[in-house]
């Protein structure tokens, strides 16, 4: 043939496994880890602790969600009551003086215990039975909280966390705290890039397709389900650790709430079920897009020299932000991350066809 | 092209914004005001928005505060604690050193890093109770009474109204079943055993459209009070189930949440009698309402619709932004410009009996009491109006002050 062929051709079974199936994704990512690495000498603090920090320390929340609702397809509504579970333990654990980095643990190990202690439960129902089940242990983990001033910490519910440290070192800089958000998500982002390649990954995928006919071809459904509660559990709860530690400095209840659970939910379905790219898309559309809008319309507003009163300057913002989703998951039901992969594709076709080689 | 033209435009536009806001204010006093104005707190946020900015603009058209205008930055936060601190953390970038959250999440959850940077957070009537302990958190203002002494002055009042003894007496206190209802509990059980009264609890859960079983257990009771911690629709359900159930309104004591709209849909024949714990005075007769009536609204300048006016949440507002323009005052007046946080904390700590021309009790706030005193005062509605029951007083302080110390002795700033 004169032309060649399009699409990725793999030869050899490590051709087809490898992480990066062209060097360009390989580069991007490169590219992006070195942006993230020198992230605290390009962005100014103010963007750099409260937008980026929070984007990371969710992201890696949310991965931990994907895992369980995009990978293994089980619907989880209770994603938040996982993390106030490991951010709580942590705290409490670290007031203790047990070291931080014993501390996070300690949160991970217990949300894990807590979230499969439920999931035992709840496997043992399908689809809007399990929703309903996660939600319940929302709601559980909410009455808790509000309800035992030895674990919330007594006057108002706010427990205020110790200062975060790791190897001895206090970290208090926002540079500092950065890090330690960065390193944590990088962590869990390298984990789900290996998930899809390794046999659990694929077990996963399998069970969300079809669980009985995965448990023809010899997977057992309930086994890694449980094991993607518990993975996942474990991630949330030390993200939540972590973002109590590097950014609210103290836990209240209304960190994990329940509204928060549906945002949680929220970020992986608009960035996408499944994918990783889309994850830390979906998280900046749902966390970061309120304030953002907000400032464009204020701005916008008083440029135009339009009078809004105070009422409407908040509520428009609400609207744009909810049409927002809306468009997006139209044009593309399958998430931001599908989008971004739609557009991938086709400039890989063209004008990037000599990059896959 | 269009797309890729309006993005342009809107960005252009939030730089021009930006740009505007940063060269007009140089010589202002700006104090931030991140509220919710769109979640769980709208019923109460538009009034106080609107309260501090007619103030801000009557005291500007009057000279400003020693020659400096005021500007309040209005921007609303939706009750995210998330939200809140990056608000606070925008603003505090661009030279604000006073803010105002008015939720109790968002507070809380900014609390530990206004402390750690040394800025003025005006947090009257809402936040962790303790906070008006000044010798540990210098930083935050809860000018104005606490729920705790709020629920105190409430138990003193009732004993007045027994006769002055209540002991074998039997208190009911209904909540919403969350820290801002729960808050009063542990005043309320020092107090029932120093007094001797029966304290009884009845929770209600969230948001108080769901009261059917407090009731029903409250007419076996039979509490001589109940005090009621509930907001705004709870209110009108509250009411609901005190005619199912026999219990008389007038023995209904609720806390300072409870506005003209919540009578309106009572019904003002059928609400009266009903009192609340007040820690402004309500009304247009007060001098400082009357004067924003006469100065901004007759001439159609209010920062709102003259109907929010008529609303206590206005005089709350004032109440809240009151203190702070007055605490600049003294600032400026004492170390001169440019004002900044330690400045403004003196100002704060130096306010002796200042009653906003009459919006609430005489305040002193001290070094040690950021609260100013913590007094209140009890409301009838007449069906017409609120008809004030006691005078302005503050009681059971020492138990309050106790439990303060206590609270605040765990708080620590890393």
């Amino acid at each position: 043939m004169f032309y060649r062929l399009s699409g990725v051709h793999h030869a050899s079974y490590m051709s087809d496994s490898r992480l990066y199936k062209i060097p360009a994704d390989r580069n991007l990512a490169l590219f992006f880890l070195a942006l993230g690495l020198a992230a605290p000498f390009l962005f100014g603090s103010l963007y750099l602790n409260s937008y980026v920090l929070p984007w990371l320390v969710w992201t890696a929340a949310a991965l931990g969600l994907n895992m369980v609702t995009g990978w293994a397809g089980q619907l989880h509504l209770g994603y938040a009551a996982v993390m106030a579970v490991g951010a709580y333990s942590a705290v409490h654990a670290a007031k203790f003086g047990v070291p931080w980095e014993f501390a996070l643990l300690i949160g991970g190990i217990s949300a894990s215990v807590i979230g499969s202690l439920f999931a035992f439960a709840a496997l043992r129902v399908k689809g809007l039975y399990l929703a309903l089940t996660t939600l319940a242990m929302q709601f559980v983990m909410d009455w808790v909280l509000t309800h035992s001033p030895t674990i919330s910490g007594g006057s108002h519910a706010s427990l205020q966390a110790p200062t975060f440290a790791l190897l001895g070192q206090k970290i208090t800089s926002d540079t500092g705290l950065y890090y330690v958000a960065f390193g944590w998500c990088l962590l869990v982002t390298i984990f789900m890039l290996n998930l899809r390649r390794t046999g659990l990954g694929r077990a996963l995928v399998a069970v969300r397709e079809k669980d009985y006919a995965a448990a023809v071809l010899g997977v057992n459904s309930f086994y890694y389900k449980f094991v993607a509660f518990a993975t996942s559990s474990f991630i949330g709860g030390v993200s939540g650790a972590i973002l109590v530690a590097t950014f609210f400095f103290l836990a209240a209840p209304e960190q994990f709430s329940v509204a928060v659970s549906i945002q949680a939910l929220a970020m992986i379905i608009v960035g996408g079920l499944g994918s990783i790219i889309g994850t830390y898309f979906g998280v900046a559309l749902i966390l970061l897009m309120p304030s953002i809008v907000n400032g464009i319309v204020a701005g916008g507003a008083s440029t135009l020299g339009l009078k809004l009163n105070v009422e409407s300057l908040a509520h428009i913002p609400n609207a744009v932000y909810g049409a927002l989703i809306i468009i997006i998951l139209m044009i593309e039901p399958l998430g931001l991350g599908k989008l971004y992969g739609n557009i991938r594709d086709y400039l890989i076709l063209w004008p990037f066809d000599q990059l896959k080689k | 092209m269009t797309i890729h033209r309006t993005i342009k435009a809107l960005t252009v536009a939030t730089l021009l914004g930006m740009a505007g806001q940063t060269a007009s204010a140089q010589e202002a006093i700006r104090i931030g005001a991140c509220l919710d104005l769109s979640k769980a707190y709208t019923f109460v946020s538009p009034q106080v928005a609107q309260a501090a900015q007619d103030l801000a603009k009557y005291v500007n058209q009057s000279g400003g505060i020693g020659g400096h205008p005021v500007e309040i930055i209005v921007r609303d936060h939706g009750n995210e604690p998330q939200r809140g601190v990056e608000c606070y953390e925008q603003l505090k970038r661009e030279g604000v050193f006073i803010f105002n959250f008015l939720s109790t999440p968002v507070t809380n959850a900014v609390l530990p890093r206004a402390m750690k940077d040394g800025n003025i957070v005006m947090q009257s009537f809402v936040g962790r109770g303790d906070a008006v302990d000044g010798e540990v958190f210098k930083w935050i203002f809860p000018v104005g009474p606490t729920y705790w002494q709020q629920a105190a002055n409430d138990v003193a009042f009732i004993k007045g109204r027994l006769g002055g003894k209540l002991t074998g007496a039997k208190i009911g206190f209904i909540y919403l079943d969350y820290p801002f209802g729960q808050e009063p509990i542990e005043v309320l059980k020092t107090l029932s055993k120093a007094e001797g009264f029966d304290l009884k609890l009845y929770p209600v859960p969230l948001p108080g459209s769901d009261q059917a079983s407090a009731w029903t257990q409250m007419r076996r009771d039979k509490p001589d009070y109940v005090i009621s911690w509930i907001l705004a629709g709870g209110h009108v359900v509250a009411f609901k189930e005190m005619k199912r159930n026999g219990f008389p309104i007038d023995k209904y004591l609720s806390v300072n949440w409870l506005n003209e709209v919540d009578i309106r849909n009572i019904g003002d024949e059928a609400a009266k009698g009903i009192l609340r714990g007040t820690n402004v005075a309500g009304g247009q007769e007060v001098p400082l309402v009357k004067t924003l009536l006469e100065n901004l609204y007759s001439k159609g300048q209010g920062s709102g619709p003259e109907t929010s006016v008529r609303d206590v949440y206005y005089n709350t507002g004032l109440a809240i932004y009151a203190p702070a323009f007055e605490a600049a005052r003294i600032a400026i007046k004492k170390y001169g410009w440019p004002l900044n946080a330690e400045k403004m904390k003196d100002g704060y700590e130096s306010i002796k009996n200042f009653d906003g021309s009459g919006v609430m009790s005489p305040i002193t706030v001290t070094a040690k009491d950021h609260g100013g005193g913590g007094k209140t005062r009890v409301e009838q509605w007449d069906g017409k109006s609120w008809v004030p029951l006691s005078d302005w007083s503050a009681d059971y302080t020492d138990v309050v002050w106790k439990l303060i110390k206590e609270n605040s002795s765990k708080f620590k700033v890393e």
